[in-house]
């Protein structure tokens, strides 16, 4: 077994450099000319500016509310039912009847509601499966946390405020 | 061990509420019999015994689909309210209704013609109109009748533009602290009411008004329901109109798997299905079993699986060192509590009659010779008054006995005696119960060894000093073998769900405690 050479000779072109560098030039330069001049920027200025992204973008989620800051979720499962990632975790009870103004439309409700955000792959089947339009993926993309257990979303911040679709 | 003939309990791949006798038709093997009579449905001819209508015949020979049906129950006396069981017969004017026409010779039935399938269109368009859409919230979503016809049969949109009907003082309405109401979900079968005016005679529940506002409500407001076997309200209930509290809410249906087995809440032994996710029981229901139990069970073996998913159970082995219970492995336990029997030479194992026909034999044949002593061994029931067989009874015209252990005719067949004056006198005094039997009465100076279901509530009632140890053992639903009913019927059981904590068989304890030296 012998080595075999593959890198292969220089041309005389490539020997000079000063082409390679010339032509290294015309794009930094045309780049420095639009950002600098012109002020047309292919990057933005993150935190400060974001992006806007399109209406359906699936982001992270939440659970809508009434005007009593009620959930509208029933905790009818069908979410978790529907969950390829398996990252609903729900655990269901009965509304006590003294804080149950909506009778037996609300009369279950989810005593807590878990979605793991690391296992999520934010497909939007709850979403599409929840028939009372309580779980929503807003278009929030800023999804880092510090620690695991922030990643864990459960019904408090899961019904936090969110204006539209956020 | 006399070698009775052993009834294996078998699941239902039916829907557990619509389980009816499918015994074939054999014809009379003399000759000069009369030929049986024959009726067609579908194509097919099937011999039939005069009397039977179309839906026992169509039952009983698993006709290709099932005829659909709300007031219809095999248990239960036919009404002919619902109108959802219609077939075509040839010759017939109009749709008959196949629950309550008897079946004739040379009958033509046609159980999904046009006609048919447009009857049951509207049945279920009218059934529509006022059942609130709140699924969502209904615990008997995934399991319910009305669902599945709609998608089999019904319209996909309501032509009904007007405001539904609602009952407001009946929305959620406890009738008693087992069951609720919800009046807006009743499809009107009254199965309910002919339950319990047929089965339980009790007369608890009447629909009272007519029409639009017809409404079911208890004969006795202020009783509510009072018969024992309310849960089979909810078995049969085809909507959500009724619930079991113990159940409501805990789980939908669909994620639960079903398994069958035995309830060992009493000596009657009925058939059951256990419904658990994960290991986790939610739910008994029964299967039916014409020998035993029909198509009932009572409300106190309904609700038993809490004792075994009690969260004081005791499922780890543990050790009392020092005058405190210590966690420790199985080999540890057993170690010390054989170096303990053979040291006092004065014990005595006490069987409780919820074991199992082969635990009690295993016990009394192989026992003494695993802990290398001599070991008496009796058998104790201690449940309701009652030591031996011949003090069971029937406690009502249905299932309950006053037996509260499933295997005491079991436990005397293996040839052990009964627990004399129901006070164990021995120096060590080995309880062996599966949570069912009784704790015989105790000498404040006797050592305890507990085995099999305990828990810490139960451990609480003994002094501490007193317990040398616990050895956890499988409940009933944990393991496999079979329980000799009140009636003497041997009942063959598998595991319905696995144990997830410490506890072993009984014979893998004898086994190790064979194995130590």
């Amino acid at each position: 077994m012998g080595t075999i050479n593959v890198s292969k000779k220089y041309t005389a072109r490539e020997k000079a450099y000063i082409p390679a560098i010339l032509i290294g030039m015309k794009i930094t330069m045309s780049r420095f000319i639009k950002g600098f001049f012109l002020r047309q920027h292919d990057t933005i200025l993150y935190p400060e500016k974001k992006r806007d992204y399109s209406q359906r973008f699936r982001g992270m989620h939440f659970i809508s509310v009434d005007a009593n800051k009620t959930e509208n979720c029933t905790a009818c499962f069908l979410c978790e039912t529907i969950c390829p990632a398996d990252c609903i975790h729900i655990v269901a009870d009965e509304r006590e009847d003294e804080n149950n103004v909506y009778g037996v439309k609300k009369e279950k409700k989810p005593i807590s509601f878990d979605i793991d955000s690391l296992r999520c792959c934010f497909c939007g089947f709850c979403e599409e499966a929840c028939p009372k339009d309580a779980i929503k993926l807003s278009r929030n993309y800023e999804l880092a946390v510090s620690t695991r257990e922030d990643a864990i979303y459960d019904l408090d911040h899961l019904k936090r405020d969110v204006k539209g679709r956020g | 061990m006399s070698n009775p003939t052993v009834h294996e309990i078998k699941g239902t791949k039916d829907d557990l509420n619509y389980v009816s006798a499918k015994r074939p038709v054999h014809s009379d093997p003399s000759p000069d019999a009369k030929p049986l009579p024959k009726v067609t449905i579908d194509g097919k001819t099937y011999e039939f015994k005069p009397g039977d209508t179309i839906m026992e015949v169509a039952e009983r020979y698993k006709i290709h689909k099932e005829i659909p049906r709300y007031c219809y129950h095999p248990g239960l006396p036919v009404a002919g309210t619902c109108r959802m069981c219609t077939v075509e017969v040839e010759k017939a004017p109009k749709l008959m209704t196949s629950c309550s026409t008897p079946a004739g010779d040379g009958m033509i039935v046609h159980t999904s013609s046009e006609k048919v399938l447009k009857s049951r269109n509207g049945v279920q368009d009218f059934l529509l109109t006022n059942h609130p859409l709140d699924c969502p919230v209904c615990d008997k979503a995934g399991e319910c009748k009305l669902q599945d016809y709609t998608f089999q049969y019904g319209p996909s949109a309501s032509n009904f533009k007007e405001e539904k009907r609602v009952y407001d003082e009946a929305t959620t309405k406890l009738l008693s602290d087992k069951i609720t109401l919800n009046m807006n979900r009743c499809v009107h079968c009254e199965r309910c009411v002919r339950f319990t005016d047929d089965v339980t005679k009790t007369h608890d529940l009447v629909m009272v008004n007519r029409g639009w506002h017809k409404e079911l409500e208890a004969t006795d407001p202020a009783l509510g329901l009072t018969n024992n076997y309310q849960g089979c309200l909810t078995d049969f209930c085809p909507v959500g109109a009724l619930t079991m509290n113990d159940f409501r809410f805990k789980k939908r249906a669909w994620f639960l798997t079903k398994k069958p087995s035995v309830c060992d809440r009493c000596s009657k032994g009925c058939n059951i299905e256990v419904h658990h996710d994960e290991d986790v029981v939610y739910r008994y229901t029964p299967i039916h079993n014409e020998m035993v139990n029909g198509h009932w069970m009572c409300d106190d073996g309904r609700v038993s699986y809490n004792d075994i998913m009690n969260p004081s159970r005791v499922i780890s082995p543990l050790l009392n060192y020092e005058n405190a219970l210590h966690s420790t492995t199985l080999e540890t336990l057993l170690g010390d509590l054989k170096n303990k029997i053979k040291a006092s030479g004065n014990v005595q194992l006490v069987v409780g009659t919820d074991s199992t026909r082969e635990e009690a034999a295993l016990l009394k044949d192989k026992f003494s010779d695993a802990v290398g002593a001599k070991v008496n061994v009796a058998y104790f029931n201690g449940t309701n008054g009652v030591s031996t067989s011949k003090d069971d009874m029937k406690m009502d015209h249905l299932l309950i006995m006053k037996d509260k252990t499933p295997n005491t005719r079991g436990v005397e067949d293996e040839g052990l005696t009964a627990l004399a004056g129901n006070e164990a006198n021995a120096d060590i005094v080995i309880l062996f119960r599966n949570g069912r039997a009784g704790v015989p009465k105790l000498k404040s100076n006797q050592k305890v060894i507990l085995w099999g279901v305990w828990n810490h509530d139960e451990l609480k009632a003994l002094p501490t000093t007193n317990i040398l140890g616990v050895i956890p053992g499988l409940a009933t639903m944990e393991k496999a073998g079979s329980f000799k009913n009140g009636d003497g019927i041997v009942q063959k059981f598998h595991p319905a769900i696995n144990h997830r904590g410490g506890a072993v068989a009984a014979h893998q304890v004898v086994g190790v405690l064979k194995s130590l030296t």
